[in-house]
């Protein structure tokens, strides 16, 4: 019995042993698929203010939309998805962001990347979304890029203010 | 009355005497055998009063203990069955599986979301936190796993009439 914490101690050093360089320096293992920007590239984040109405003869999206509209359909309901206004904006992570995609929603962005594995070298954004000079909300959000995020605003007229938010690389 | 038995073995150790003895010779005449008897039976007295079989014990407590003991260690005792150390091998596959069924369960059930719902997609949109910007507002999260979206979906905001424009 006396022998246990020997045998353990001895499987301990070993496992290190293992573990280190031939040269015997530690090293630390980075997930291989996050990704890292290429030196001078800059990301950029791009906002839009859609109005979602019901009209009974829809009209096609626009192309800045063509990708959303059928997911936009199945969770808001609406056949007709018009872009009141877009914005894009270099991502500075050491200042603030202001993305004005219409006057009337300004939205005030803070970015800094995240090391988070599924984000894939996207962004922790802290974002501010007004209307006028009223804020809204204030949210915290891990955005991939390509990965949209959706702000459902206030009624519009008989139809609904979208706001969208997504990272490009 | 003694039984006849019992006063032949009298008669032949020479114990009768008197009107017993007389009574005794009377029924003796009936049965003439037990008198021809009477010459063997005392020379097997004579031969067992002069060479006695069993000899006097010294310590009988003494022997009947060794003779207990002995009995005892001669006796089979029932066999105990002997339990082994490890499971046999059909035994440890059956927990093995057993573990790995339970594993499957447990990882189906408890698992928010499961296998089916992975998704395989590059959709990344998670909402860490929310902060409504007046008490009249609620902001709430929804996902939809199927369509890959995400919604922060606030409530309590102000109608804005279609005349208002949203691009002046």
């Amino acid at each position: 019995m006396r022998l246990w914490p020997a045998i353990l101690l001895l499987l301990g050093l070993t496992g290190l042993l293992l573990a280190a360089e031939p040269d015997g320096v530690m090293t630390l293992s980075i997930p291989k698929d996050v990704h890292h920007p290429l030196p001078g590239k800059v990301d950029h984040i791009w906002s839009g203010v859609i109005v979602a109405t019901n009209p009974e003869n829809p009209k096609e999206p626009p192309p800045e939309l063509r990708e959303f509209a059928p997911r936009l359909k199945r969770v808001f309901g609406y056949n007709q998805f018009e872009l009141a206004g877009s914005a894009t904006q270099a991502i500075d992570e050491l200042t603030e962001n202001w993305l004005v995609p219409s006057p009337i929603f300004p939205l005030s962005v803070r970015a800094r990347r995240t090391t988070s594995k599924e984000a894939r070298g996207g962004y922790l954004l802290n974002l501010q979304l007004f209307q006028e000079k009223r804020p809204l909300v204030d949210t915290e959000v891990k955005l991939a890029p390509g990965s949209p995020l959706f702000i459902r605003g206030p009624q519009y007229g008989k139809g609904q203010v979208i706001i969208v938010l997504q990272v490009q690389h | 009355m003694k039984p006849f038995e019992e006063q032949f073995t009298a008669w032949v150790d020479g114990k009768l005497t008197g009107p017993e003895l007389a009574e005794f010779e009377k029924q003796l005449a009936e049965h003439p055998e037990a008198a021809a008897e009477k010459e063997g039976a005392l020379k097997l007295g004579k031969l067992l009063r002069e060479h006695p079989t069993v000899p006097p014990l010294g310590n009988p407590d003494f022997f009947n203990h060794q003779l207990m003991q002995r009995i005892a260690a001669e006796t089979p005792r029932p066999v105990e069955k002997k339990r082994a150390f490890f499971w046999s091998l059909p035994r440890l596959a059956w927990a093995g599986a057993a573990c790995l069924a339970i594993t499957l369960v447990l990882f189906q059930t408890t698992i928010p979301g499961g296998v089916k719902h992975i998704d395989k997609s590059n959709y990344f949109a998670q909402v860490v936190e929310n902060w409504p910007g007046n008490p009249n507002v609620s902001a709430s999260t929804v996902y939809s796993p199927d369509d890959n979206v995400t919604v922060v979906w606030l409530d309590g905001l102000d109608y804005i009439p279609a005349t208002y424009a949203l691009n002046k």
